[in-house]
């Protein structure tokens, strides 16, 4: 659903995200791991079309996001690490607002029902600007939600949220994919990771330095029963000793 | 860029004060002048920074990200505030002060002012913004007590604009074009009034006196009063805003409090035909709603507003009896009306992508390509200032009864600019955004915006050479021009030629930047 095929994102002589390529098919949650710096964020941020990549490909669902992007972007649905709305209006006008901007048929139905899965319904006529950062989150969610994409992209998903509702998001993320969703996360959470992400993705300087299962990292690194941060720490320790850029 | 202006003021000052000093027939009246001259100039730049520290003031010794941490540190709150109160001095009153430097060293220059002199004036100017600074900040201090809570910084704004667009349009209520018309005796007692230089209770007044008595080499009364009533005065806001933290002023930030109506509320009903519109629509619903509610934005429409007003009172107020004269003003009004639409639209036009803010990465990852949030902005906003351009083109031209041909020239011209200001406006500014300006009058400080003033008065320029040919004709042979004729259709074909290049460039220009941009989204 979601390809990437040697993405690469150079600011000057400095490249952010270096010849990066994997997938992530239907019915699968990755986890996009690694140090700050790393990439993640750029990286995702190519992925949604908020970056323009300085070489290699992006495609949603097969349409390029560079010769199709309003078919590949009307796939995704994306909750960034920080959740700028527009303050002035309320829960429920962003949402008709995102509807109409998405042609999301049933549009206020849809928004209703995620406000309500989200507990936003009592706040859903208030400003924006004074909900707290959890409520954002949510919300947030409920945005990316609301137009059913069969891809979803998430970075940092855990940030803000309570225990219930980190709870709900994780269990969220899993159905979506469960149902033939594909999802892509990128988060600092190894016990999120571990416990949500079919496969995991380990980016460093801009480099993917190992993909797979858990049990095929845990291989990799040669400990039956190591943890995600035990094979994370070990990896981009190795990564650092061999002089990455 | 300072120092040019520094430089620049100085010269016009010297050559100013030497122009009235050696005016014919001045006589001794050429001091009165000067004086008199500073003391509106002070008046001026005291009241635009009145205007101005309101809402700094509430940004300062409310909303600095460094106070909680500050009053955190063991340090008493009067000594933080007072900090803070010279913070507000200087982010409102700094500039007005660093363009009335060159004016008072230009006058000492000229008047061959003793060395105290310099040292008086500065502290004499220094005393006098204080004024405003601390009148504002005291303003500030009851509205966060006073204004609903989470919104002192919207009532702030309100009353601003609300007091600026009143004050502007006051003045010019007063028709200072009446002077003209005074007998020759009327004109003598006001003239004497005039010279009389009595000092009155305004602080501009006390401070235009002790600089002219330092001028002379006398330290004036005034001097002192002022000083000790500046220091005075900052002191006790500093006191007043620490006390006034320790009544707790949390109250007024906290917006948490506020319960919008409970329950599922549907769209409203005005929202229906725009969402038929499709996105561009559903963009339109979400603009007119920030621009009700965010005080920001639609003071900007009120000083627009008070703008329009001006300019219709002040060009109807040159009717007169004679035709010709009225085709005269009536051709006039074809130049202004070009520049007032540029003027405009670099309130209205220019911002408007920019206000996405932060919000923007939610447009980015739609479906949405670029030029249709700069179409949806232009198809948003073209229409009122088309009709904006228009209207007053219509009420000018109807209320000086301008010829026939004139009378269609104005609407045109206002229209046409209308247009042509919101293409330019959007354009340039969706190709140079700032999503990160905290206001509306911020976004046009930017390259974006000095280019938009470049090619705006390029456009009234050009519009203006174009109508040129059917004001000429009017006035040199009434009644030889007609607008359906061979020579009124290639003007009309002109015009709409440069109107839709104005137009429809920019708004290319800009889709293609926007849809590069990356700095800084989501």
């Amino acid at each position: 659903m979601i390809e990437v095929d040697g993405l690469v994102k150079a600011y000057g002589r400095v490249r952010a995200v270096d010849g990066v390529s994997f997938t992530v098919r239907a019915g699968e949650v990755v986890a996009l791991l690694g140090p700050n710096g790393a990439g993640k964020s750029t990286t995702i941020k190519a992925i949604t079309g908020l970056l323009r990549p300085t070489g290699g490909r992006v495609a949603v669902g097969g349409n390029g996001l560079e010769s199709a992007p309003l078919r590949a972007k009307a796939l995704l649905g994306y909750v960034p690490d920080r959740p700028y709305l527009y303050q002035k209006l309320t829960g429920r006008e962003l949402l008709r607002f995102l509807a109409r901007l998405r042609r999301v048929r049933d549009g206020e139905t849809r928004a209703e029902a995620w406000l309500r899965h989200f507990d936003l319904q009592r706040s859903a006529n208030e400003l924006i600007e004074t909900y707290s950062h959890g409520m954002r989150q949510k919300l947030t969610f409920a945005a990316a939600l609301l137009h059913d994409p069969p891809a979803l992209v998430i970075d940092e998903p855990m940030v803000g949220l309570d225990p219930r509702a980190a709870h709900d998001v994780r269990a969220l993320m899993r159905r979506r994919a469960d149902d033939g969703g594909a999802v892509l996360l990128t988060t600092h959470s190894m016990e999120v990771a571990e416990a949500v992400a079919d496969r995991v993705l380990l980016l460093h300087h801009g480099r993917i330095r190992a993909a797979g299962t858990m049990e095929e990292l845990r291989r990799r690194v040669g400990v039956q029963d190591a943890t995600l941060e035990a094979i994370f720490l070990q990896l981009t320790e190795e990564a650092s000793r061999a002089g990455s850029p | 860029m300072l120092s040019g202006i520094f430089i620049g003021v100085l010269a016009a000052t010297r050559h100013g004060v030497r122009f009235l000093d050696h005016y014919p027939g001045i006589g001794t009246i050429a001091g009165a002048v000067e004086q008199r001259s500073l003391e509106a100039l002070f008046t001026v730049l005291m009241l635009a920074v009145a205007f101005s520290v309101l809402t700094g003031a509430i940004a300062t010794l409310y909303g600095s990200q460094d106070l909680p941490f500050l009053l955190s540190l063991p340090v008493s709150p009067v000594r933080v505030f007072t900090l803070k109160v010279v913070e507000t001095y200087v982010s409102s009153a700094l500039l007005p002060a660093l363009f009335t430097v060159p004016v008072l060293v230009g006058l000492g220059i000229e008047r061959h002012a003793p060395a105290g002199y310099y040292l008086i004036a500065m502290a004499a100017l220094l005393a006098l913004y204080a004024l405003p600074v601390a009148a504002g900040a005291l303003a500030a201090l009851v509205l966060m007590r006073i204004a609903p809570a989470g919104r002192a910084k919207e009532v702030a704004t309100a009353a601003s604009v609300g007091l600026a667009a009143a004050l502007v349009l006051g003045m010019r209520a007063l028709r200072p074009e009446r002077l003209g018309n005074l007998t020759p005796a009327q004109f003598d007692h006001a003239l004497a009034r005039f010279a009389e230089l009595r000092v009155s209770w305004l602080p501009s007044a006390w401070g235009s006196t002790a600089v002219w008595r330092a001028l002379q080499g006398h330290v004036s009364v005034y001097a002192l009063v002022l000083a000790v009533v500046s220091v005075l005065v900052l002191a006790g806001v500093a006191r007043v805003a620490a006390l006034a933290y320790r009544a707790g002023w949390f109250r007024s930030l906290d917006a948490t409090g506020h319960r919008g109506p409970v329950g599922v509320l549907p769209a409203a009903p005005w929202e229906a035909p725009l969402a038929r519109l499709g996105p561009a629509g559903g963009l339109l619903v979400k603009d007119l709603r920030l621009l009700a509610r965010d005080p920001s934005q639609w003071s900007q429409l009120l000083v627009l507003v008070a703008l329009a007003g001006v300019y219709f009172i002040s060009t109807a107020s040159l009717a007169t009896e004679v035709q010709r004269f009225r085709d005269v003003v009536g051709a006039l009004n074809l130049v202004f009306l070009g520049f007032l639409m540029a003027g405009i639209g670099i309130r209205t036009a220019f911002p408007l992508v920019s206000l996405e803010g932060e919000g923007f990465w939610l447009l980015r990852t739609g479906p949405l390509r670029a030029r249709h949030i700069v179409l949806a902005k232009f198809w948003g906003t073209m229409p009122m200032m088309a009709v904006l351009g228009g209207g007053l083109g219509v009420a000018v031209a109807g209320r000086l009864g301008v010829s026939a041909p004139l009378a269609l020239a104005s609407p045109l011209a206002g229209a046409c600019a209308g247009m042509a200001v919101t293409g330019l406006g959007v354009g340039l500014g969706a190709a140079f955004p700032r999503f990160d300006a905290a206001s509306p009058a911020e976004v046009p400080l930017s390259t974006g915006g000095l280019l938009y003033m470049a090619l705006s008065l390029g456009y009234a320029a050009l519009a203006t050479a174009l109508f040129a040919y059917p004001a000429y004709r009017t006035l040199r042979a009434p009644g030889t021009f007609r607008w359906d004729s061979f020579d009124g259709a290639v003007v009309l074909a002109a015009v709409a030629v440069v109107t839709a290049l104005w137009t429809v460039l920019p708004l290319i220009f800009g889709s293609a930047r926007l849809a590069r941009y990356e700095s800084g989204l989501g």
